[in-house]
């Protein structure tokens, strides 16, 4: 036993001594982890994402000579320098290198302060671009539905990037969200509900329905139906949505587990939302869309049915009980409104059919 | 599962022989081998140990559990011992063995993968990691021994190990992966989310490096043993770029031999 022992202690001194932790490497993350402005200019807590921001403020503010200032990860720093004053009447480029000095990365910086776009044709897009892991050279993945008028410009938000993650070598127009040419008229959006194979099972996220929606994603592992991050400042009385749609259900429905729910018919949906801003909830996600006690009125789809004729649809806005709009609020930017299509009505919670398509076109949104 | 049963069925078999030899009077033939300088050896003992980088890397930030697992090993050695006082000798024989060993640690920028079935995500990983090697191999030692008196014998050589089957998988969590490069979109694994990884396929089949041990006679026919292994090549194949840093097996066998 001696012996053992004697073997033990001395085995465990080789280890110790091939084996003490090293200081700590400097930092190779790269991060813009706050922004700041004057608080009076803002009218929503700034939107961060990994490579964007994006700031509401109210008409007062002169965006031609701005000043932000960032936070990042601990040791980087950023060029042009926080603080540095900019006209942003354009997006602003800033980039971010790590403490080690080994990456960088780019941010746009937005000021966003005028009405969002009310109409919709889905013929421009831009490609989503990344390093490819494998070549180590910048890579396209994915569609981004953007629409421009008069120098202003909207970027529609999807869930494709949660999709990239499981499946990055998925063609452009594999994703679950990609533009198709067979619009109503020119092109138009299509929305897939796809499988996500074995990885996405094991994220328990067997499928991604194909979603398109005004507001940013952002994933959220633990709780995935918070990922979309839905609405932006809106300045008027929504009152009706106008479109035109087809639709094809899957052949096979499924639920989160991947079961398969016999006699199940998938379906889509096509709604907006007009809420309340408040201290605790600044945009509703995949929780709350439809629940939320901020929700001062909803336009939803209800007569819908599986066609591949193009299908006009118009939704009035109706108000929720007891609710009304307050006109000072409403000049001040306390009102956001998202537009929410997705090729399975209940695809949040992965419960719907894989190939469930639907394509939408030249949509508008009324208001007064 | 074929390896597996092999694995207990190898073993049985030795036992089995060992208490069947016990049980007879030693053959005249054995005894005319001794005095030839030759010698039968069985042994069997655990490998204590684990796949360690050679120096920490700065990616590893603490160990907050190991666990060596009980991974056993079973052997049959020929010596011959040299000369009239029989002080050298040289020894060959085979192993049957497992190596094995769970680890937990705390990283920092850690580069990996999480794959099932063809899809991946790749990326850096700053959190909790949980590793889970073990592997069975199939051992040819050639040591040469020297015998310092009655009792104690050291030896020294090398190893060649084939992996008969191998396992090296485990888990994230607790933590956040930076997908693609350290500025990639941040994926965060909080409130239990855990995600897997598996490597087995990537795993070298053959190992080999310097073996060195001793024993302790503690009567006539027992002996008690202790042989250190150390493979000189990196676990993994060279293709295999996912660990940034290199991982040699380092183990130590202690167990007791029955010599005929």
């Amino acid at each position: 036993m001696k012996l053992l022992r004697l073997g033990l202690i001395s085995f465990c001194i080789c280890i110790m001594m091939a084996s003490c932790i090293k200081d700590e490497a400097p930092n190779a993350e790269a991060d813009i982890t706050s922004c700041k402005i004057p608080s009076k200019a803002l009218i929503r807590d700034p939107v961060i994402t990994n490579d964007k921001v994006i700031l509401y403020v109210n008409d007062s503010v002169d965006i031609t000579k701005q000043a932000p200032e960032f936070t990042l990860t601990e040791g980087a720093s950023i060029l042009p320098a926080s603080g540095t004053t900019r006209d942003f009447s354009s997006p602003q480029t800033y980039t971010v290198t790590s403490q080690d000095g080994k990456w960088k990365k780019s941010y746009q910086v937005e000021y966003v302060f005028n009405e969002m776009l009310t109409v919709y044709h889905f013929e421009n897009v831009k490609m989503y671009n990344d390093i490819d892991y494998d070549t180590g050279k910048t890579k396209d993945f994915f569609q981004i539905f953007c629409d421009t008028l008069q120098g202003n410009e909207m970027e529609w938000g999807d869930g494709n990037s949660g999709f990239m993650i499981i499946n990055s070598d998925a063609a452009a127009t594999d994703y679950p969200t990609c533009q198709s040419d067979s619009g109503y008229v020119g092109k138009c959006a299509k929305l897939t509900t796809r499988s996500t194979g074995s990885l996405g099972a094991m994220f328990n996220a067997p499928i991604a329905a194909g979603n398109l929606f005004i507001g940013t994603f952002e994933i959220n592992l633990t709780n995935t139906a918070k990922s979309t991050h839905f609405g932006v400042p809106f300045y008027s009385t929504p009152k009706e949505l106008v479109g035109y749609y087809k639709y094809k259900a899957g052949s096979v429905f499924t639920d989160s587990k991947m079961n398969v729910v016999t006699g199940k018919k998938d379906n889509f949906d096509i709604y907006a939302v007009f809420y309340e801003v408040t201290d605790d909830v600044q945009y509703l996600d995949g929780t709350n869309s439809l629940t939320s006690s901020n929700i001062v009125s909803i336009a939803r789809l209800t007569d819908k049915m599986e066609t591949n004729q193009w299908t006009r649809f118009a939704i009035p806005f109706q108000m929720n009980n007891g609710k009304s709009i307050d006109q000072n609020k409403l000049k001040s930017g306390k009102y956001n409104l998202a537009i929410i299509m997705s090729s399975s009505i209940d695809g949040a919670n992965f419960n719907g059919a894989v190939g469930s398509t639907l394509y939408v076109d030249e949509m508008q949104l009324f208001y007064e | 599962m074929k390896n597996r049963i092999l694995i207990i069925a190898i073993p049985l078999m030795f036992f089995n022989s060992i208490l069947a030899f016990a049980q007879q009077d030693r053959d005249s033939v054995l005894i005319n081998l001794e005095k030839a300088g030759w010698e039968y050896e069985v042994k069997a003992g655990c490998n204590i140990g684990g796949i360690i980088p050679l120096g920490m890397p700065q990616e590893i930030r603490s160990i907050n559990s190991y666990s060596p697992r009980l991974n056993g090993s079973f052997e049959g050695v020929v010596t011959h011992w040299f000369f009239k006082d029989k002080k050298w000798g040289a020894s060959t024989g085979l192993r049957i063995e497992a190596k094995g060993m769970h680890a937990s640690a705390t990283v920092k920028n850690y580069s990996t993968e999480i794959i099932t079935d063809g899809n991946r995500v790749a990326g850096y990983w700053t959190g909790d990691v949980n590793t889970k090697y073990s592997g069975t191999f199939l051992t040819l030692p050639f040591l040469v021994d020297y015998r310092f008196n009655k009792r104690w014998i050291i030896n020294a050589g090398v190893y060649v190990s084939y992996m008969l089957e191998g396992n090296f998988s485990g888990d994230v969590s607790n933590g956040y992966l930076r997908q693609g490069t350290p500025v990639g979109e941040k994926l965060e694994f909080k409130d239990g989310k855990t995600a897997t990884y598996d490597f087995d396929s990537d795993l070298r089949r053959f190992e080999w490096g310097p073996e060195i041990g001793v024993s302790w006679k503690a009567f006539n026919r027992f002996k008690l043993n202790a042989d250190l292994a150390y493979g000189f090549d990196h676990i993994f194949k060279k293709s295999f770029k996912t660990i940034t840093f290199n991982l040699y097996p380092v183990y130590l066998n202690v167990g007791f031999g029955y010599i005929f």
